[in-house]
């Protein structure tokens, strides 16, 4: 039980420390300018992570993750400021991009056989040249002249006020619709529900916590739109882990792949669909964070496939596949971005970000190592 | 009498609320074959861990004494100082290294740094002879059957020096013929003086070689009896607290159906391009018919099974057909949605995710009967069908939630058969299906073949265990090397007849 409860508060205890050691070292790091940035720097390395999270669950690996983001918002870069093609054009021509490159991955791993691991390290070499060739080594803004489009939007625009609070009332009804007919569901059934009074307070406390944090964002500048974007993805991502036999099926087969097979699920498909998925958060995450550095460089999206591991594994998602959960990778992720801000508002050393990033990677298998045995 | 070898007095184990053992007695004489009867859950398994230092010293209450002493073992290294060597159902051999780097993995001999090659082949060589095994020590494991390997690791313990080995379940993927090689080198060890701790389900084997009987029952010692004093249907009375009418009580049932399954002219190779393996199979299979397939270990039950389901082969010739529809391409997926149900020899590989919950395995196969608009899975009555399955299986588990890791084997084996009817099967293929489950469990699968072919199901049934296969089977074929060497009908079933059939022996009529 001790055991439990510790894996429970083991990831809340370390963000509170996480943030608490930079807030003292660093009184900004809590100030509502750092604190917006760091948003924007959690969407971007959350909306990786979950990619990554349907990836790991099956048991398989994708290294080639952050040159994939580097390519994809770099193609979108080049389509919108050398070719002058409308923004959102350009980015759905790098979603197709990116879903042809993971489906063709995610084919070759299950038709020929070959472990993940070979072909993404392959991916990460040949997406970097394909990215460095695309761009020419060069800087490409992401916007003609200096107006906005859709694109350079992703990381700077905010939902006005009103619009933020109809949202959060929008989600807190179909939240409350969804919940009340789950519950109809189980009372139909015969089954066992929790107190109408332990639901309600369950609702009101989401509901309440939704509207304050949308208050809050509205003191500064709105809620960004790069959040909303991680939101969507992670309630797609719960929804399909939670609620589909397609999640089913992951999981099985991160559990144990032959008993998967012998099951009736068919196992190749259901891999290629978690690659190409993979490929959406890829495109999503390489718009969003090129936007955030304002032009594709070459060093746009550089191991960012290894932050988006330490997030999941950090949030309890296990390397060998078949256990871990949506909630854990945002709390994993947010670990790691808080991490990175920190050290970034405090001008630490390129050297020693290095060493520190492969510290909390290897701190975070090592645990998931000793988890998976007990 | 003699200061017992071994001793346990008093042993209390507990995981978190659940206890293990309840004050456990046990005394092992030096010299004797001493074998440990129980159901799955009785507490066998627990009790070995303690006396081999897998739960450590201060993880349980009672104490252990070895040769009289206190024992306090820290780790498995303290037991095999002690000269406790443990061969456990899973081999600890490394398939890609010879018989002779198995038998000195860890210790190999040595001339200075180097590996003594030489002296290990030598010595290694004189071990086999000296246990009339015909293998050379060059041998990869990877090319030697079970049974063999089983031999290897019984001779790697007899290097060690051991006092005592403990063997459990040694004989669960052994054929007969293994079976009473692995016999007849356990009583040349007793006569040599080792002693030995024996644990199998088959009691046919425990009264073959056992001195003394000890049962266990829900964690606790219920009786200890000379061999002379102990038989069978007492044994069993006391592994499951109460007495057993027939031991394999097949109702056959006069209505036959129709002929669900008809497999035609069947050859099918490993792979594309190789020769076949399984050749000219042919025979039909009716609703409400058991049909028992038996023979040596290799024969092809197994391959067959899993080239019915779509899961093993490349078929060159034959046709197969469900209910007048040919299934020519099949994949487990087709197989499923056509009625057709497997539940593999090997549970933990094969059939379970063992570390999902008892509802998530249960409708893992059937997942589209829940699914809704929107590949929305309907939760609530997913887990209504688990429930009712579970509870029709008499599942032992707190609920459906529980870990399928942490239940006993025959639990497990009733998880991986409601898994297989929750999808509706017409023809339930059973491989192995009692394999390694205790005497309760293996009542409560009976019933459910009955039960299955009552409702007008047809039954494929393969078996090692002879017994069982004539107990149940409406009609038994006995394949040889991947051919059929003999069918019989209920009428026909004689031991010498079916074995003789599974060895090439029986001319065809």
């Amino acid at each position: 039980m001790n055991a439990r409860l510790f894996k429970n508060l083991a990831m809340p205890i370390a963000l509170v420390v996480v943030c608490a050691f930079f807030a003292i070292k660093e009184p900004a790091f809590l100030g509502s300018r750092n604190l917006t940035q760091l948003i924007v720097e959690f969407s971007i390395t959350g909306t990786l992570a979950l990619g990554m999270f349907l990836i790991l669950l099956t048991g398989q690996i994708d290294l080639s993750a952050g040159s994939g983001v580097g390519l994809i918002g770099g193609i979108a870069a080049v389509l919108v400021f050398q070719h002058a093609w409308p923004a959102p054009l350009a980015m759905l021509a790098g979603l197709g991009a990116a879903l042809t490159l993971w489906t063709l991955m995610g084919t070759l791993i299950v038709r020929e056989r070959i472990p993940s691991f070979i072909i993404t390290l392959g991916g990460l070499l040949i997406f970097k040249g394909l990215f460095w060739l695309i761009i020419q080594n060069s800087t490409i803004p992401v916007t003609r002249g200096d107006r906005d489009n859709l694109y350079s939007q992703l990381t700077t625009y905010y939902l006005p006020e009103k619009i933020g609070f109809a949202l959060a009332g929008t989600i807190v009804v179909f939240l409350g619709l969804v919940l009340w007919r789950e519950r109809g569901r189980r009372v139909a059934h015969g089954l066992a529900v929790p107190s109408t009074n332990s639901v309600i307070g369950r609702f009101a406390l989401i509901a309440g916590a939704l509207v304050f944090a949308v208050d809050r964002f509205n003191h500064f500048r709105g809620v960004p739109l790069s959040l909303l974007i991680l939101c969507g993805t992670a309630g797609v991502v719960y929804f399909l882990t939670q609620h589909t036999p397609f999640g089913r099926y992951m999981y099985a087969i991160g559990g144990n792949e032959e008993a998967a097979g012998l099951s009736g699920i068919a196992v190749n498909r259901v891999l290629i669909g978690a690659y190409l998925l993979m490929g959406v958060t890829v495109a999503l995450t390489g718009f969003m964070t090129t936007a955030y550095s304002g032009a594709s460089t070459t060093t746009v999206g550089d191991l960012m496939e290894l932050d988006a591991i330490a997030a999941c594994v950090i949030g309890g998602t296990a390397l060998k596949g078949g256990r871990g959960s949506v909630w854990g990778v945002i709390f994993g992720a947010l670990i790691m971005t808080a991490l990175l801000n920190g050290m970034t508002l405090l001008a630490v050393s390129p050297e020693i970000k290095f060493i520190a990033r492969g510290a909390v990677l290897t701190l975070a298998v090592w645990m998931d190592v000793r988890l998976s045995k007990v | 009498m003699p200061t017992p070898l071994l001793q346990a007095r008093n042993l209390t184990k507990r995981f978190g609320g659940v206890t293990a053992l309840r004050a456990v007695n046990f005394e092992l004489q030096a010299g004797e074959i001493h074998a440990l009867c129980g159901e799955n859950g009785a507490g066998k398994s627990t009790l070995i861990k303690l006396l081999s230092g897998i739960h450590r010293h201060g993880s349980y209450e009672g104490e252990l004494l070895v040769a009289g002493r206190v024992a306090e073992f820290r780790s498995i290294r303290d037991a095999e100082a002690a000269g406790i060597a443990v061969i456990t159902q899973e081999f600890a051999l490394v398939d890609e290294l010879s018989v002779a780097e198995n038998i000195f993995l860890g210790r190999p001999p040595r001339r200075g740094l180097r590996v003594d090659w030489l002296e290990m082949h030598r010595r290694a060589a004189a071990l086999l002879a000296d246990f009339g095994l015909a293998i050379s020590p060059e041998t990869p494991v990877r090319q030697l059957g079970i049974g063999q390997k089983q031999l290897i690791e019984i001779v790697r313990a007899m290097d060690k020096k051991s006092r005592v080995l403990v063997l459990d379940e040694p004989s669960a993927a052994l054929t007969e013929q293994e079976v009473t090689v692995l016999l007849d080198h356990l009583r040349r060890l007793r006569a040599q003086g080792t002693t030995c701790i024996y644990i199998s389900h088959k009691l046919d084997e425990v009264f073959a070689i056992a001195d003394r009987v000890t049962v266990l029952r829900d964690g606790a010692t219920i009786t200890s009896l000379p061999r002379a004093e102990a038989t069978v249907p007492l044994v069993i009375k006391h592994m499951v607290g109460r007495d057993l009418g027939e031991l394999f009580p097949r109702r056959p049932n006069a209505a036959r159906g129709e002929v669900q399954l008809a497999v035609r002219g069947l050859n099918v190779a490993p792979a594309k391009g190789a020769p076949p393996f399984l050749r000219d199979i042919t025979f039909e299979l009716r609703g409400g018919e058991v049909l028992g397939f038996g023979g040596l270990m290799g024969a092809g039950r197994s391959e067959l099974l899993l080239h019915l389901f779509g899961a093993w082969g490349h078929r060159v010739a034959g046709e197969v057909t469900l209910r007048d529809q040919s299934f020519s391409n099949p994949t487990p997926r087709a197989a499923i949605a056509r009625g057709l149900a497997l539940v593999s020899e090997d549970r933990k590989r094969y059939g379970l995710i063992l570390e999902q919950s008892v509802g998530f395995n249960l409708s893992l196969s059937s997942l589209p009967q829940f699914t809704r608009r929107a590949a929305r899975l309907d939760l609530a009555a997913e887990q209504v069908r688990n429930q009712q399955i579970f509870e029709a299986l008499r599942v032992k588990a707190p609920d459906q939630h529980a870990r399928v890791g942490g239940l006993s084997g025959g639990n497990q084996q009733k998880v991986v058969l409601g898994k297989s009817l929750m999808t509706e099967p017409t023809v339930v293929m059973l491989d192995e299906p009692t394999r390694g489950i205790d005497v309760g469990a293996k009542l409560e699968v009976y019933e459910l073949i009955n039960r299955l072919t009552a409702e007008g199901k047809a039954v494929i049934l393969v078996s090692s265990e002879l017994p069982e296969l004539m107990g149940l089977s409406d009609r038994l074929i006995m394949l040889h090397e991947g051919k059929i060497g003999g069918e019989f009908t209920r009428g026909e079933f004689s031991q010498e007849r079916l074995l003789a059939a599974a060895m090439g022996q029986l001319r065809a009529a």
